[in-house]
């Protein structure tokens, strides 16, 4: 059955904005200011949105070519099928669980600014005992998630446009010392300036939320590309603004609270610290029940093409969500939340994000020479520059952080490499079958144990 | 068909308690409990290859008792 399209311009640009906008803003750019490129994190906040848009115009016309769920798991499937599907699939789980083990430590990181303000004792005390609160919160959020609760997002996404459009509108008025936009060799230089990029990149590619939705937008060969352009231009314009009046602001130096939280206190005062804290914490919580949401979906994708354990499409009798794929992805969440370790959660996540993005372009050139007469209600423009760029792009910020030789993105990168290991491992079991397994499994163990004796 | 399914699990039974007590054994090496290095004469060089060598065949056998279990009780 053919979806409705009764969304409109406006519409898919609130989705746009509201997917992209998210807890990243209130921990990516204290370690982008202070360790990699300084105040020129305005202009990296401005290549990360121009090089999310070459990506977004590949995922517009896969999306729109093949309206199924699923996402980046369908287009790599339809693509080039199989293992780099899997291997799609397992990428946007991991950036999924990445970015919720780093909004759950956000969660706790905002829930101690707000007592701060009250009873500074207690931001000791919730700081000390941050792995309890992750915990407590996964925990909630999981049986939320279980019962199929969901959150009103679109109220959210005007609440925190009004916020931040309210702070760097004070911010202006406060009077800014204008900063250094472009990166200087006084700093890390173009390497710092790339690894800044490749850090915050995470923050730009929850707008793919609006590519989901082009089945139900109205005349999508127009409204799909200006509603990208005008989602990006606004999330660039937001973004760039709030780091702009940030580093305008804040002087470095070593601070315990997080960075916006610093600069809203000094504009804004009390009232504009607690309220900021508060939507910090909105975001955190409405992050991870999204991303929950998304990773019981993947699981549930490929455990349907028997990639995975059936038992991971268990519903619940009650609440009619797959509760299974739920609670297994909270519990890798509450491992990476405990490590606390928010630089290289952040690498991590957009890591993974990039590589996803390299193979959702790579499989948009598959699919045209594959399938050249497939209904294209909308085509990338400048093809193949725009995928091939995308792809360029994507690969060149993975390997800036490495020339910087950042500890936290090479951890990354090596675990990254490490889950990759480990997900073709999956795949050849999945795909050996379980006679053979078991077989393999007896010769191995009845080797061990001769070799042993 | 009886008995070999009774067989099966008893084999099944037997290697995944072989595993654990393999496992069980790697642990009593690693923290030394009752001084069990000194009493089987192992080397701190030669302990991490001990360790790796109990814990892949421990791991195989838990795993491929539970196959065997498994096979017995379907």
């Amino acid at each position: 059955m053919a979806t409705e399209r009764k969304l409109g311009l406006i519409r898919a640009v609130i989705i746009g904005l509201g997917a992209a906008i998210g807890f990243e803003i209130f921990v990516l750019l204290d370690y982008a200011y202070f360790h990699l490129t300084g105040p020129s994190m305005v202009s990296a906040l401005f290549l990360c949105g121009l090089i999310n848009l070459l990506t977004m115009f590949s995922y517009s016309e896969l999306s729109a070519a093949i309206p199924k769920v699923g996402g980046e798991y369908t287009y790599t499937k339809a693509a080039f099928g199989g293992l780099t599907a899997f291997m799609a699939g397992c990428l946007r789980w991991l950036a999924s669980i990445f970015g919720a083990a780093l909004a759950v430590i956000v969660f706790a990181q905002q829930l101690a600014y707000f007592f701060s303000i009250f009873v500074p004792v207690a931001q000791n005390f919730i700081l000390f005992n941050t792995p309890l609160i992750v915990v407590i919160v996964i925990i909630i959020l999981t049986a939320l998630d279980v019962r199929g609760v969901r959150e009103a997002t679109t109220v959210i996404v005007i609440a925190f446009l009004a916020i931040f459009g309210f702070f760097v509108a004070s911010g202006l008025l406060y009077g800014v010392t204008p900063p250094e936009v472009l990166p200087t060799p006084s700093f890390e230089g173009l390497s710092g300036f790339f690894a800044a990029t490749a850090y915050t990149f995470t923050m730009f590619v929850g707008m793919r939320a609006l590519v989901a939705a082009a089945p139900q937008i109205k005349d999508p060969g127009k409204n799909v590309p200006r509603a990208l352009l005008l989602s990006t231009v606004l999330l660039i314009a937001f973004y760039c603004g709030i780091a702009y009046v940030i580093v305008g602001v804040v002087p470095f130096g070593n601070y315990d609270d997080p960075l916006l939280n610093l600069a809203t206190g000094e504009i804004m005062g009390g009232i504009g610290a607690l309220m900021l804290a508060i939507a910090g914490m909105v975001a955190s919580v409405s992050s991870v029940s999204t991303a929950m949401m998304v990773q019981s979906s993947i699981l549930g994708g490929m455990s349907r093409d028997g990639y995975l354990p059936k038992v991971l499409l268990k519903v619940h009798r009650r609440f009619e969500t797959r509760y299974v794929a739920v609670i297994s992805s909270s519990l890798f969440v509450i491992l990476f939340s405990l490590t606390e370790a928010v630089e290289f959660l952040g690498y991590a996540s957009s890591f993974a994000s990039l590589l996803v993005f390299a193979l959702v372009n790579l499989s948009l050139m598959k699919l045209r020479e594959k399938e050249p007469h497939l209904k294209r209600p909308f085509k990338a423009p400048l093809y193949p520059f725009t995928p091939i760029a995308g792809i360029v792009m994507s690969l060149l910020l993975l390997t800036f952080p490495m020339l910087l030789r950042d500890v936290n993105a090479e951890s990354a990168l090596i675990s990254g490499l490490g889950l990759m290991v480990l997900v073709l491992a999956t795949y050849y079991l999945s795909m050996v079958g379980r006679y053979r397994l078991r077989v393999a499994v007896g010769g191995i163990s009845l080797g061990m144990g001769v070799f042993m004796s | 068909m009886g008995v070999r399914r009774i067989l099966v699990t008893i084999v099944g039974i037997a290697q995944g308690a072989i595993g654990v007590l393999a496992g069980i054994l790697a642990c009593i090496l690693y923290f030394n409990f009752f001084g069990v290095q000194t009493m089987l004469n192992v080397s701190t060089d030669l302990l991490p290859l001990y360790l790796l060598i109990l814990g892949i065949f421990s791991f195989f056998s838990v795993i491929n008792g539970f196959f065997l279990i498994h096979e017995g009780l379907e």
